[in-house]
């Protein structure tokens, strides 16, 4: 389970506040208009950012004190996710060990894992040769490979267009049953994600304004703030 | 526009190459031509590898720190670029020369021996003092661009300083690292006034100042025009070379946001970064406070002399950024028309590619050449005044066309359509659709040419006398006649100008439109 309670952060322009829980293994959308700080709270999770007060753990391990390094938590980030220079499977490996020395099975499992995501036979490839959703595809490889159970996903399919946007999302919900891992994602299109996810998390202000089912979200009072929010985008 | 330019330097050649009569073999300057190619070639070697040493070390220490004042280095940093040649030489004389500041303290300490500061070692320290910052200024420049995601992805798969050098920082590095060797060469090769004041006699020629002794001093232009013929061969090679290592893809962009780089947590960086950034301070901080001292002075050299000596310098230095920017502007445009109207991208790749070609050329075979044409039209007194602005301009070319050319691409992309929709051409295109884009890089690209222009010492070493003198001829007066407290506060008044101007270019280069 991740359960934030009241992390506060405060700029000198923006405070935000956010208190939640997430079951383990389960999917959660996290939606709202853009500034609101969703980003951010994906970035406090992974410890990018650290609240100056409130308590932030998963599967009963308190995260604050842990450098990014050591947190239980992998991230996919909308854009410039991989490393040009190296290929996809050295993209993919640097999430088991960054020095890139694999053994033998280290590097099956790194095949495997492309095949997974839709790419095998894609590994030698550099990014520059790779569409935009096959890079993508590369950075969710690289975090399924890592082992840790907790993945963030920032915006990750945003700049695909609509049919891609959507194939990616049903992958993410494939991965998340066969691997076992809990994701946080955030999402402009969440009719895209009402059907897989079992949360949804409405985000605004930098505070949770609403937590529910999909269903409930987008079918109850916020239903127009969040079609504003999307409209927005 | 740019067959005019290059009917230009050709006459100029053959016009060197035919006075010189005879045509001397060039076996008859063999073993001097060797000499004086080795010594360009060691000492550009040289300098090129210390120069980038500092840069590169420079460049990550600072990219990993933060401390106050950090903003005003890295403004000094920039301005190396525009620091004329002749006011490093004074510099380097004030702080390494026989009574300067090094000596002083080594006096004090007790010792009694005897340092040169002419050859090598006068040579190294000027080059690496104006280029070294450079080099850090521009990888500092490229190693901000590393997407901030980047960082947040190192710091959470847990790089090590060893993994953010060969992931992060060493990409930039590479891409980067050929094309400023060459660039650093080039200047170092070509170096004059350095080699000129600090090379200690004719034994330590570039082919730069072989040049400017076969002219100057033995009238021998058949000399002159081959070593210059041998040096625009060896630039011109490495102009190629420098234009295809400069071709890569473009660098992604990315919100410049402020990352914390996790390394700067590192003890072992700390202490290398301490060690780099002291060295560094020691080797810059001197030289560039040297040219405070001239702050005594600066009131009583304000006489006649002075005063003419800056119109005459401001007065080049107008002209020359004017033939820089319009000269940029016609390339421009025709490698617009070119590239998006008619569709020929290899012209237009050899428009981009002249105004470079211009470094390669050197300045004084070019001017003899013209000034023999010249001389048959016009008062032969009065070329000084002519050429001075002309070739200035030629050296600032490049710089002014890598200011417009990419805005004049913008202005096509925005308005190129509706401008050819209502018929808008010629100057009426110039005025509506392109200048509103264009005033300000025009406005950079005219006070940097300025600035360059301002504080060059070259040409004048040719032309410069009791008729014309420019503020560094004056200087280097000076420095000949052994009047340093003169020079010192000639040398400073020379740096205001010319940093003062250079800050207005990049005010402007980075004002919005």
């Amino acid at each position: 389970m991740l359960v934030i309670e009241n992390c506060r952060l405060t700029w000198p322009d923006f405070t935000a506040e956010y208190s939640m829980t997430v079951r383990s293994g389960a999917l959660c959308a996290i939606v709202g208009p853009s500034g609101g700080g969703k980003t951010t709270l994906l970035h406090m999770i992974a410890g990018f950012e650290t609240p100056e007060s409130g308590k932030l753990t998963f599967e009963g391990i308190n995260l604050l004190p842990l450098d990014p390094a050591k947190r239980p938590v992998a991230i996919v980030f909308q854009d410039h996710n991989l490393f040009p220079h190296l290929s996809a499977a050295q993209n993919v490996a640097l999430g088991i060990r960054p020095s890139l020395r694999m053994s033998g099975e280290e590097h099956r499992l790194i095949e495997e894992t492309l095949q997974a995501v839709g790419l095998s036979g894609l590994d030698a490839r550099k990014p520059g040769e790779m569409s935009g959703g096959q890079r993508q595809r590369v950075a969710l490889a690289r975090a399924l490979v890592s082992g840790r159970p907790l993945i963030l996903l920032d915006e990750p399919f945003s700049s695909l267009d609509p049919g891609l946007r959507r194939d990616m999302v049903q992958l993410v919900g494939e991965l998340r049953r066969r691997r076992s891992v809990t994701i946080l994602m955030t999402i402009h299109t969440p009719e895209d994600v009402a059907d897989l996810a079992d949360q949804m998390v409405f985000v605004a202000d930098g505070r949770v304004v609403a937590s529910d089912t999909p269903s409930v979200i987008l079918g109850g009072s916020l239903a127009s703030r969040i079609a504003a929010a999307v409209s927005d985008t | 526009m740019a067959f005019a330019i290059l009917a230009l330097v050709a006459g100029g050649f053959i016009a060197l190459a035919a006075v010189g009569g005879e045509r001397p073999a060039l076996l008859s300057i063999g073993p001097y031509l060797w000499r004086v190619l080795a010594f360009s070639i060691v000492q550009a070697a040289l300098s090129t590898l210390l120069s980038l040493a500092l840069g590169v070390a420079l460049a990550l220490a600072l990219a990993r720190r933060r401390f106050p004042g950090r903003g005003a280095v890295l403004a000094l940093l920039g301005t190396t670029m525009v620091m004329p040649t002749i006011v490093a030489v004074f510099a380097v004389f004030a702080v390494y020369g026989r009574s300067g500041w090094a000596a002083d303290i080594l006096s004090l300490l007790g010792w009694r021996g005897e340092f040169s500061i002419f050859g090598y070692p006068g040579i190294l320290i000027a080059h690496v003092f104006l280029n070294g910052p450079y080099v850090a200024r521009i990888l500092l420049d490229s190693l901000s661009l590393v997407p901030a995601e980047h960082w947040r992805l190192a710091s959470a798969l847990g790089f090590s300083p060893a993994h953010i050098f060969r992931h992060l920082d060493w990409p930039v590095l590479r891409a980067e690292l050929p094309g400023l060797t060459g660039l650093v060469f080039l200047l170092c090769f070509k170096s004059f006034a350095i080699v000129l004041a600090l090379g200690g006699g004719p034994s330590r020629s570039t082919l730069e100042v072989a040049i400017y002794e076969a002219l100057k001093i033995d009238l021998d232009f058949g000399r002159a025009a081959w070593l210059s013929l041998i040096q625009l061969a060896i630039c011109l090679t490495l102009m190629g070379i420098l234009n295809w290592a400069l071709t890569r893809p473009p660098t992604p962009h990315t919100v410049r946001s402020q990352v914390q780089r996790h390394d700067a947590r590192n003890r072992s960086l700390k202490l290398f970064d301490a060690i780099v950034l002291s060295a560094g301070a020691l080797f810059i901080a001197p030289l560039a406070l040297s040219l405070l001292s001239g702050l005594d002075n600066i009131l009583e050299i304000a006489d006649a002399d002075l005063l003419r000596a800056f119109l005459t310098s401001m007065t080049i230095a107008v002209l020359a950024a004017t033939i820089a920017c319009l000269l940029a502007l016609a390339l421009a445009t025709a490698a617009r028309r070119r590239r998006v109207v008619l569709r020929s991208p290899r012209i237009a790749a050899f428009y981009d590619f002249l105004p470079n070609t211009l470094l390669a050329v050197p300045p004084f075979a070019l001017t003899a050449g013209l000034f023999l044409i010249l001389r048959r039209f016009a008062d032969p007194s009065s070329a000084g005044l002519i050429l001075l602005p002309l070739i200035n301009g030629l050296a600032a070319l490049p710089f002014a066309y890598r200011s417009l050319a990419p805005r004049l691409l913008t202005a096509e992309e925005r308005y190129g359509r509706v401008a050819a929709s209502l018929g808008i051409t010629g100057v009426n295109k110039l005025a509506i659709m392109d200048w509103p884009l264009l005033k300000r890089p025009f406005a950079a690209a005219f006070a940097l040419a300025m600035a360059l222009s301002f504080g060059d010492f070259g040409i004048i070493a040719l032309f410069g006398g009791q008729d014309l003198v420019t503020l560094p001829y004056l200087l280097y007066e000076r420095l000949g006649s052994y009047r340093l407290d003169d020079a010192s506060a000639i040398g400073l008044f020379i740096v205001l100008v010319a940093f003062l101007l250079a800050h207005v270019s990049g005010r402007l280069s980075h004002a919005g439109d």
